[in-house]
Protein backbone atom coordinates (compact mmCIF):
# COMPACT_ATOMS: atom_id res chain seq x y z
CA UNK A 1 0.00 0.00 0.00
CA UNK A 2 1.47 3.59 -1.13
CA UNK A 3 0.92 6.93 0.85
CA UNK A 4 -1.92 7.55 -1.25
CA UNK A 5 -3.67 4.21 -0.47
CA UNK A 6 -2.95 4.90 3.16
CA UNK A 7 -4.35 7.89 2.69
CA UNK A 8 -7.49 6.93 1.10
CA UNK A 9 -8.21 4.03 3.91
CA UNK A 10 -7.65 6.90 6.50
CA UNK A 11 -9.95 9.19 4.80
CA UNK A 12 -12.68 6.47 4.80
CA UNK A 13 -12.50 4.98 8.06
CA UNK A 14 -15.49 4.00 9.61
CA UNK A 15 -17.51 6.95 11.46
CA UNK A 16 -19.88 6.49 14.19
CA UNK A 17 -23.26 6.91 13.46
CA UNK A 18 -25.51 9.86 15.80
CA UNK A 19 -26.45 9.06 19.21
CA UNK A 20 -29.17 6.74 19.84
CA UNK A 21 -28.57 5.51 16.45
CA UNK A 22 -29.09 1.68 17.82
CA UNK A 23 -31.91 2.53 19.59
CA UNK A 24 -33.90 4.32 17.21
CA UNK A 25 -33.39 1.19 15.07
CA UNK A 26 -34.27 -1.24 17.72
CA UNK A 27 -37.31 0.94 18.31
CA UNK A 28 -38.55 1.14 15.35
CA UNK A 29 -38.30 -2.80 14.65
CA UNK A 30 -39.86 -3.55 17.79
CA UNK A 31 -42.79 -0.80 17.07
CA UNK A 32 -46.23 -1.20 15.29
CA UNK A 33 -44.93 0.90 12.23
CA UNK A 34 -41.90 -0.24 12.67
CA UNK A 35 -41.73 -2.39 9.47
CA UNK A 36 -41.37 0.15 5.89
CA UNK A 37 -44.56 -0.25 3.94
CA UNK A 38 -44.28 -1.91 0.26
CA UNK A 39 -44.85 1.30 -2.20
CA UNK A 40 -46.38 0.64 -5.64
CA UNK A 41 -42.87 1.02 -7.27
CA UNK A 42 -41.74 -1.87 -4.59
CA UNK A 43 -39.62 0.25 -3.13
CA UNK A 44 -39.93 0.27 0.90
CA UNK A 45 -41.27 3.53 2.12
CA UNK A 46 -41.43 4.43 5.92
CA UNK A 47 -43.70 4.87 8.44
CA UNK A 48 -46.72 4.07 6.18
CA UNK A 49 -47.53 7.31 4.82
CA UNK A 50 -48.23 8.72 1.10
CA UNK A 51 -45.79 10.24 -0.41
CA UNK A 52 -47.90 13.57 -0.86
CA UNK A 53 -48.59 13.72 2.38
CA UNK A 54 -45.74 15.73 3.37
CA UNK A 55 -45.87 17.81 0.55
CA UNK A 56 -49.34 18.76 1.02
CA UNK A 57 -49.17 19.23 4.92
CA UNK A 58 -46.32 21.75 3.71
CA UNK A 59 -48.72 23.58 1.49
CA UNK A 60 -51.46 23.76 4.14
CA UNK A 61 -48.74 25.50 6.21
CA UNK A 62 -47.09 27.61 4.11
CA UNK A 63 -50.97 28.55 2.66
CA UNK A 64 -51.73 29.21 6.53
CA UNK A 65 -48.96 31.41 7.26
CA UNK A 66 -49.48 33.75 4.25
CA UNK A 67 -52.92 34.45 4.85
CA UNK A 68 -51.50 34.63 8.37
CA UNK A 69 -49.54 37.15 6.99
CA UNK A 70 -51.67 39.26 4.98
CA UNK A 71 -54.18 39.76 7.51
CA UNK A 72 -51.06 40.91 10.15
CA UNK A 73 -50.13 43.32 7.35
CA UNK A 74 -53.56 44.25 6.93
CA UNK A 75 -53.78 44.98 10.61
CA UNK A 76 -50.75 47.33 10.17
CA UNK A 77 -52.09 49.43 8.05
CA UNK A 78 -55.89 49.96 9.60
CA UNK A 79 -53.84 50.57 13.22
CA UNK A 80 -51.79 52.97 11.17
CA UNK A 81 -54.84 54.42 9.40
CA UNK A 82 -56.44 55.29 13.20
CA UNK A 83 -53.31 56.71 14.15
CA UNK A 84 -53.02 59.09 11.18
CA UNK A 85 -56.69 60.36 11.97
CA UNK A 86 -55.75 60.69 15.75
CA UNK A 87 -53.01 63.00 14.67
CA UNK A 88 -55.58 64.90 12.57
CA UNK A 89 -57.80 65.17 14.69
CA UNK A 90 -55.82 66.24 17.72
CA UNK A 91 -54.15 68.44 15.50
CA UNK A 92 -57.48 70.30 14.67
CA UNK A 93 -58.73 70.32 18.53
CA UNK A 94 -55.53 72.18 19.17
CA UNK A 95 -56.46 74.83 16.75
CA UNK A 96 -59.55 75.06 18.23
CA UNK A 97 -58.57 75.44 20.65
CA UNK A 98 -55.91 78.03 20.60
CA UNK A 99 -58.19 80.22 18.81
CA UNK A 100 -60.93 80.10 21.27
CA UNK A 101 -58.08 81.01 24.00
CA UNK A 102 -56.97 83.53 21.27
CA UNK A 103 -60.78 85.06 21.41
CA UNK A 104 -61.25 84.59 25.13
CA UNK A 105 -58.19 87.20 25.31
CA UNK B 1 -40.30 -21.29 16.07
CA UNK B 2 -37.18 -23.76 14.85
CA UNK B 3 -35.76 -20.82 12.13
CA UNK B 4 -35.50 -18.50 14.96
CA UNK B 5 -33.70 -20.84 17.58
CA UNK B 6 -31.37 -21.68 15.06
CA UNK B 7 -30.68 -18.10 14.22
CA UNK B 8 -30.13 -17.32 18.28
CA UNK B 9 -27.91 -20.22 18.42
CA UNK B 10 -26.22 -18.46 15.78
CA UNK B 11 -25.20 -16.01 17.77
CA UNK B 12 -27.54 -13.02 15.73
CA UNK B 13 -29.19 -11.39 18.03
CA UNK B 14 -30.46 -8.41 16.27
CA UNK B 15 -30.08 -5.76 18.86
CA UNK B 16 -26.86 -7.42 19.19
CA UNK B 17 -26.00 -7.01 15.07
CA UNK B 18 -27.20 -3.80 15.07
CA UNK B 19 -24.46 -2.60 18.15
CA UNK B 20 -22.01 -4.49 16.44
CA UNK B 21 -22.30 -3.35 13.20
CA UNK B 22 -24.01 0.15 13.18
CA UNK B 23 -21.18 2.24 12.21
CA UNK B 24 -19.97 -0.15 9.36
CA UNK B 25 -23.21 0.62 7.46
CA UNK B 26 -23.65 3.98 8.37
CA UNK B 27 -20.03 4.00 7.54
CA UNK B 28 -20.72 2.82 3.97
CA UNK B 29 -23.92 5.01 3.35
CA UNK B 30 -22.53 7.77 4.34
CA UNK B 31 -19.10 7.49 2.10
CA UNK B 32 -21.31 7.00 -0.82
CA UNK B 33 -23.64 9.53 -0.08
CA UNK B 34 -21.18 11.95 1.64
CA UNK B 35 -24.58 13.26 3.18
CA UNK B 36 -24.99 12.24 7.57
CA UNK B 37 -29.13 12.40 7.84
CA UNK B 38 -29.55 10.48 4.47
CA UNK B 39 -26.92 8.11 5.73
CA UNK B 40 -28.78 7.59 9.05
CA UNK B 41 -32.65 7.11 7.11
CA UNK B 42 -30.60 4.31 4.79
CA UNK B 43 -28.88 2.64 8.13
CA UNK B 44 -31.92 2.14 9.50
CA UNK B 45 -33.51 1.19 6.30
CA UNK B 46 -30.80 -1.86 5.99
CA UNK B 47 -31.53 -2.80 9.86
CA UNK B 48 -35.14 -2.64 9.58
CA UNK B 49 -34.45 -5.09 6.27
CA UNK B 50 -32.01 -7.01 8.07
CA UNK B 51 -34.93 -7.29 11.17
CA UNK B 52 -37.33 -8.58 8.39
CA UNK B 53 -35.06 -11.11 7.23
CA UNK B 54 -33.41 -12.36 10.43
CA UNK B 55 -34.65 -15.67 9.82
CA UNK B 56 -32.86 -16.25 6.94
CA UNK B 57 -29.38 -15.45 8.18
CA UNK B 58 -27.23 -18.72 9.29
CA UNK B 59 -23.82 -16.80 11.03
CA UNK B 60 -22.88 -13.93 12.29
CA UNK B 61 -20.23 -13.72 9.10
CA UNK B 62 -23.61 -14.52 6.77
CA UNK B 63 -24.65 -11.23 8.76
CA UNK B 64 -21.86 -8.90 7.95
CA UNK B 65 -21.81 -9.69 3.70
CA UNK B 66 -25.81 -9.24 4.00
CA UNK B 67 -25.47 -5.76 5.95
CA UNK B 68 -22.88 -4.42 3.04
CA UNK B 69 -24.48 -5.77 0.21
CA UNK B 70 -28.00 -4.11 1.30
CA UNK B 71 -25.99 -1.08 2.49
CA UNK B 72 -24.37 -0.58 -0.96
CA UNK B 73 -27.63 -1.42 -2.86
CA UNK B 74 -29.40 0.47 -1.02
CA UNK B 75 -27.10 3.44 -1.03
CA UNK B 76 -27.24 3.36 -4.78
CA UNK B 77 -31.28 3.67 -4.42
CA UNK B 78 -31.04 6.83 -2.71
CA UNK B 79 -28.44 8.35 -5.23
CA UNK B 80 -30.58 7.26 -8.00
CA UNK B 81 -33.77 8.31 -6.70
CA UNK B 82 -32.09 11.80 -5.91
CA UNK B 83 -31.30 11.26 -9.38
CA UNK B 84 -27.78 13.65 -9.05
CA UNK B 85 -24.47 13.28 -8.35
CA UNK B 86 -22.77 14.97 -4.88
CA UNK B 87 -24.15 18.82 -4.52
CA UNK B 88 -19.96 19.60 -3.79
CA UNK B 89 -18.63 20.49 -7.63
CA UNK B 90 -15.12 19.36 -8.12
CA UNK B 91 -14.06 22.69 -8.43
CA UNK B 92 -15.03 23.94 -5.03
CA UNK B 93 -13.39 21.62 -2.84
CA UNK B 94 -11.26 23.13 -0.45
CA UNK B 95 -7.25 22.87 -1.61
CA UNK B 96 -5.77 20.42 0.38
CA UNK B 97 -2.82 21.08 2.51
CA UNK B 98 -0.12 19.48 0.28
CA UNK B 99 2.96 17.34 2.02
CA UNK B 100 2.44 17.32 5.60
CA UNK B 101 3.71 13.82 7.05
CA UNK B 102 1.54 13.84 9.57
CA UNK B 103 -2.28 13.02 9.69
CA UNK B 104 -4.18 15.42 7.67
CA UNK B 105 -7.73 15.97 7.99
CA UNK B 106 -7.84 18.56 4.71
CA UNK B 107 -6.47 16.26 2.52
CA UNK B 108 -8.81 13.18 4.08
CA UNK B 109 -12.20 15.34 3.41
CA UNK B 110 -10.84 16.30 -0.59
CA UNK B 111 -10.59 12.67 -0.72
CA UNK B 112 -14.12 12.02 0.90
CA UNK B 113 -16.17 14.56 -1.58
CA UNK B 114 -13.35 12.97 -4.76
CA UNK B 115 -14.43 9.59 -3.98
CA UNK B 116 -17.91 10.68 -3.82
CA UNK B 117 -17.49 12.23 -7.32
CA UNK B 118 -16.85 8.66 -8.71
CA UNK B 119 -19.69 6.90 -10.54
CA UNK B 120 -22.37 4.13 -8.58
CA UNK B 121 -19.95 0.87 -8.80
CA UNK B 122 -16.65 1.87 -8.57
CA UNK B 123 -17.67 4.38 -5.91
CA UNK B 124 -18.92 1.27 -4.03
CA UNK B 125 -15.74 -0.69 -4.85
CA UNK B 126 -13.40 1.87 -3.35
CA UNK B 127 -15.28 2.03 -0.13
CA UNK B 128 -15.25 -1.81 0.19
CA UNK B 129 -12.18 -1.49 -0.44
CA UNK B 130 -10.70 1.55 1.60
CA UNK B 131 -13.30 1.68 4.19
CA UNK B 132 -13.85 -2.39 4.84
CA UNK B 133 -10.17 -3.67 4.08
CA UNK B 134 -12.48 -6.35 1.76
CA UNK B 135 -9.83 -8.25 -0.93
CA UNK B 136 -11.22 -8.01 -4.25
CA UNK B 137 -12.70 -11.36 -4.31
CA UNK B 138 -14.83 -10.29 -1.57
CA UNK B 139 -15.78 -7.50 -3.26
CA UNK B 140 -17.06 -8.87 -6.21
CA UNK B 141 -18.66 -12.25 -3.96
CA UNK B 142 -20.77 -9.28 -2.16
CA UNK B 143 -21.54 -6.78 -5.11
CA UNK B 144 -22.34 -9.97 -7.73
CA UNK B 145 -19.70 -8.81 -10.04
CA UNK B 146 -17.18 -10.60 -12.36
CA UNK B 147 -13.30 -10.26 -10.21
CA UNK B 148 -11.91 -8.46 -13.34
CA UNK B 149 -14.48 -5.31 -13.09
CA UNK B 150 -13.71 -5.51 -9.45
CA UNK B 151 -10.02 -4.64 -10.36
CA UNK B 152 -10.39 -2.55 -13.18
CA UNK B 153 -12.68 -0.30 -11.07
CA UNK B 154 -10.41 -0.47 -8.29
CA UNK B 155 -7.47 0.73 -11.01
CA UNK B 156 -9.80 3.14 -12.95
CA UNK B 157 -10.49 5.03 -10.15
CA UNK B 158 -7.15 5.46 -8.31
CA UNK B 159 -5.59 6.48 -11.27
CA UNK B 160 -8.56 9.08 -11.56
CA UNK B 161 -8.20 10.16 -8.16
CA UNK B 162 -4.45 10.57 -8.27
CA UNK B 163 -4.65 12.90 -11.07
CA UNK B 164 -7.23 14.94 -9.98
CA UNK B 165 -5.32 15.21 -6.48
CA UNK B 166 -1.71 16.01 -8.67
CA UNK B 167 -3.86 18.44 -10.52
CA UNK B 168 -4.38 20.11 -7.06
CA UNK B 169 -1.04 20.38 -6.01
CA UNK B 170 -0.66 17.15 -4.28
CA UNK B 171 2.10 14.37 -5.49
CA UNK B 172 3.58 11.68 -4.62
CA UNK B 173 5.26 11.93 -1.35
Amino acid sequence: MDWFEKELSRALERKDPPRGFAERVTARAAGQGGAPVETRSGRPRAFGLPRWLPVAAALLLIAGSGEQAWRRHQGMVAKQQVMLAMRITAGKLNHIQTHMREARQ
Amino acid sequence: MIQLESVEKAGCDFAELVREHQSMVFSLSYHFLHDRDKAEEVAQEVFLALHRHMADIKSPDHAVSWLRKVAVQRSIDETRRRKRRPQVALELVAEPAAHSPSRDPLLEEVLRRLIATLPEMPRAVMIMRYQEDMDPTEIAEVLDMPLGTVKSHLQRSLALLREKLERRGVGDR
